[in-house]
Order: structure tokens, then C-alpha cells, then sequence
């Protein structure tokens, strides 16, 4: 995914958050879990589709202290993976737009 | 955690069976009415909002009920998967094809106590037998994920060789689960007929311990003479060795307890187990099922279950096991004592062995 992508949750994905902060991400199509961090909630729930890649690690920066600089780098990959696993999608732009 | 990941719903009190050792009926504590399909479906949508991972819907007989279909397609749009608890003598192609459909079926679970119609039937009724390999068959055809629960009973214990065979090789199961009748319910009345003896027992350890052998790990438990044989050997290892206390032994920590899912009856009464059908926790569409699950007092009464030592209980006075017991299932201690904290008499080794048993 590139940094102007931007990323959608899969809206059948149910998002189980605990007590803890961390969450599972459940699809039950698939009956595939995947557990996540308190960064990777806030992440997926940024994932609208109407923020890019990077303006969601911008929010970040706002929500969170010492944020590396390599997080761009860190959350595309986490990103990719969950799209790698059907989590995630992206609108793909039409041609002429 | 913060809701229970998977709820265990009655969805009906009706049963086209009357099966002898039935742990459901005949419980003096519970009201055996049916909910109508719009109080469970709004209960599936606060499931939803909970985020409830998959419910299992038993009874009763779920698919006794015309509305399954519907119900169903709740559980399906609240992003839920499931399985269901059957005698599958109901289960036809047309809601076989739907159970299909959903893509959210983790298995659908059918009773078969016998490799002929002789055993089976003899403790659930005629014709029981012939619609429960059928109820399976249907299934099978659709492409339903299919598991079978066999009850272990004074009349079937001598016919579990071909009870295995039947369920891995003619019907090519990839497994089955086994348990034994136990003190509840129905099978109260029945119990002088129906439970193992000490000898039935010891002959289903050892049959069920060598087809689980056989056929390679297929045959499995939680409970019931093949999960006592395993664990008891481990115990009594354990007491010759004079090993450390198993991390979950010496205390009433049975299953577990109710750690992650939690149940409805279903009259819609919540409650922390079907095993334990008489503690009342609150009501669908009443109780906020997140109030209840977090701030119930009977229900976190019982999750202190796991700190009560065994060495509290004159049962259990002297007994060499205790390091290494859980005490076992309290809805067993309740119906067999009276008290929901107490060892259940029903799976303890020390009896066991004093009333002529051997640890294979």
C-alpha cells in the first residue's frame, strides 16, 4: 500500500476491544483472528477510507508521545499485512480522476 | 475480558425426543417456555454491539423450531459464526442447503449413542438411530461441517468398537467426541438403568484409550471415561512421584469456570452454564447482557470458585490426589450435594479406586 492510499477496515471485521486496550480483529467469514495493539486499534479505527496512510501516522503524532520516524514505514506494513488477509482494503481510483 | 466471546443459547425448550438420560429436562428450577423469534433476534443484535464472537444453539432441539432460518440470518448479520447442538433426526436438505449458505457454520454437533438402531435407541427412542445417520448424511451432502457426541451409557458401553467404526470409517467422520451420562436432569430418574457402573467405567477408559490409539487421535474428551482415564493417570503419576501441584489443582478450578462465554435458557433467563441452569444471572432484553457479565455478583461469586481449596471439605479429608484435583464440574456437585462449591463426587478418583476401580 502507498502513503497516499487509503486504507478501508473491512466492515465485516468485527473489532473485539479489552479491557487492556488490545483488541482481536475477527473475520467471521473466515474465522480468522489476528491480535493488535493498542496502536494498531487506533489505527484500524482511522481506516475509513477517507484518510491516507499517511495522515493516519499524522494523527498519530497527535495522539501518541515519541511516535519514531519510521512509524510511516512500520504502520504501511502493518497494513499491508492485514490487507494481505483480506482485513483491509482500498478504493481504487478510476481512470481519468 | 470485557464481554463473553461466545454465548451458549437454548433457543428452544422443545424436543421431539425424550432421550433417558437428557441432562435438560426435568430440572425443578427451570421454566420451560419459548421465547418468540423477535425477542432472540433483538438479543443476537446487542451480541453484536458486544462483539461476541459465535454462539452455540442448542435446547432442546434447535431444529425443532420453524424459524431457524431466521434466527440464523441474525446470527449471520451480526458478523457471528455458530454450531449447533442436534439429535439430527430433523435436519433436512432444504435447511441443510441454508446452514450451507451462511459460510458461518463451524459445525453442526449430532448425538449418535449407537452403531445400530439395538443401542442407540435404547435410551433415546425408536427410530432415533435411522434419523440421526440420516440427519448426518444430509449434512455430509451439503458440505456442513459435521462432529458427533457420543454418550456413554450402561448400554452402549460394550459397543463402542463399533460405534468408532461407524462414525471414522462408514461415515467418515474426521472425529468424535465422547462424555458420559451424568446426574442431571432426566437421567436422575433413569440413573438405577442408564450410569455406568464402576466396571462399565473402567471398560470404557480402557476401550476408549486403545481407539483413541487406533485411530490416531480421532476419538476425543472433556469429560466422561476417556478424559477421567487420561487425567487420572496423571494424577496418579503425579501422587507416586510426589510431584508438584498441577497448576489448576489442589482448588474448586473445574472447566475453568465462566472465563469467556456464558448462557441463556431458553425461557431467556441468563445464566453462567447450562450445567448450572438453577443460577438466575438476569434476563435478556431486560439485563444489559455487559452489566451482567461484568458486574453480577452471583456470576463473580462463582469465578472465586477457583480459590477455595479442596482441603475445605471433609469430602475430600485425607485423599492423596488433592494437589493434582480440580474438583470437577459444580453443576454436577450441585445437583449431587446441593452446593455449587464442593467437589463433585461424581469424578473423583479416590472413590473411584475405593469402589474397585483400576488407573490403566
Amino acid at each position: 500500500m502507498r502513503r497516499l492510499d487509503k486504507p478501508i477496515a473491512n466492515p465485516m471485521v468485527v473489532l473485539r476491544e479489552e479491557f487492556d486496550d488490545w483488541a482481536v480483529l475477527f473475520n467471521p467469514d473466515t474465522a480468522n483472528a489476528v491480535g493488535i495493539n493498542p496502536v494498531g486499534v487506533t489505527v484500524w479505527k482511522l481506516m475509513d477510507g477517507q484518510r491516507s496512510l499517511e495522515e493516519i501516522v499524522a494523527e498519530l503524532r497527535d495522539r501518541f508521545a515519541d511516535v519514531p520516524h519510521a512509524a510511516v514505514e512500520d504502520i504501511t506494513a502493518f497494513v499491508d499485512d492485514l490487507a494481505e488477509q483480506g482485513l483491509v482494503g482500498y478504493e481504487l481510483k478510476g481512470a481519468g480522476r | 475480558m470485557r464481554t463473553p466471546r461466545s454465548v451458549d443459547v437454548e433457543i428452544t425448550s422443545r424436543c421431539n425426543l425424550r432421550c433417558r438420560y437428557c441432562y435438560y429436562f426435568d430440572n425443578p428450577a427451570v421454566d420451560y417456555r419459548e421465547l418468540p423469534t423477535d425477542e432472540w433476534l433483538q438479543f443476537f443484535d446487542e451480541l453484536g454491539q458486544c462483539a461476541v464472537l459465535s454462539v452455540s444453539l442448542a435446547g432442546g432441539e434447535p431444529f425443532i423450531r420453524k424459524d431457524l432460518p431466521t434466527l440464523l440470518q441474525g446470527v449471520v448479520r451480526n458478523r457471528m459464526r455458530f454450531n449447533i447442538l442436534s439429535n439430527g433426526t430433523l435436519i433436512d436438505d432444504e435447511i441443510a442447503a441454508f446452514i450451507a449458505t451462511t459460510d458461518r457454520c463451524d459445525h453442526v454437533q449430532v448425538s449418535v449413542d449407537g452403531s445400530a438402531p439395538e443401542t442407540h435407541d435404547s435410551c433415546r427412542g425408536r427410530g432415533s438411530f435411522a434419523g440421526a445417520i440420516r440427519g448426518i448424511r444430509t449434512l455430509q451432502r451439503h458440505g456442513v461441517p459435521v462432529t458427533v457426541r457420543v454418550t456413554i451409557h450402561r448400554h452402549n458401553v460394550h459397543d463402542l468398537e463399533n460405534i468408532a467404526r461407524l462414525l471414522l470409517e462408514d461415515l467418515g467422520l474426521a472425529s468424535f467426541s465422547t462424555n458420559a451420562a451424568g446426574y442431571l436432569g432426566s437421567c436422575r430418574q433413569n440413573a438405577a438403568e442408564v450410569l455406568l457402573t464402576t466396571r462399565d467405567r473402567q471398560m470404557a477408559m480402557e476401550t476408549l484409550l486403545r481407539l483413541s490409539e487406533k485411530y490416531d487421535g480421532r476419538v476425543s474428551a472433556m469429560a466422561g471415561p476417556l478424559a477421567e482415564a487420561r487425567h487420572w493417570r496423571r494424577m496418579e503419576e503425579a501422587r507416586g512421584q510426589e510431584a508438584l501441584p498441577f497448576p489448576n489443582g489442589g482448588r474448586l478450578t473445574s472447566c475453568g469456570g465462566p472465563g469467556s462465554k456464558i448462557a441463556v435458557r431458553a425461557d431467556g433467563v441468563i445464566i453462567p452454564c447450562t450445567m448450572v441452569a438453577h443460577m438466575e444471572l438476569g434476563r435478556i432484553n431486560q439485563d444489559s447482557l455487559v452489566e451482567v457479565w461484568q458486574h453480577s455478583l452471583a456470576l463473580n461469586w462463582l469465578r472465586q470458585r477457583h480459590s477455595i481449596p479442596l482441603t475445605e471439605f471433609d469430602f475430600c479429608a485425607g485423599c492423596p490426589y488433592i494437589p493434582y484435583c480440580t474438583g470437577n464440574c459444580p453443576g454436577l456437585a450441585y445437583t449431587l450435594t446441593g452446593q455449587v462449591n464442593h467437589p463433585s463426587p461424581d469424578v473423583c478418583l479416590r472413590r473411584f479406586l475405593e469402589e474397585g476401580g483400576t488407573i490403566i
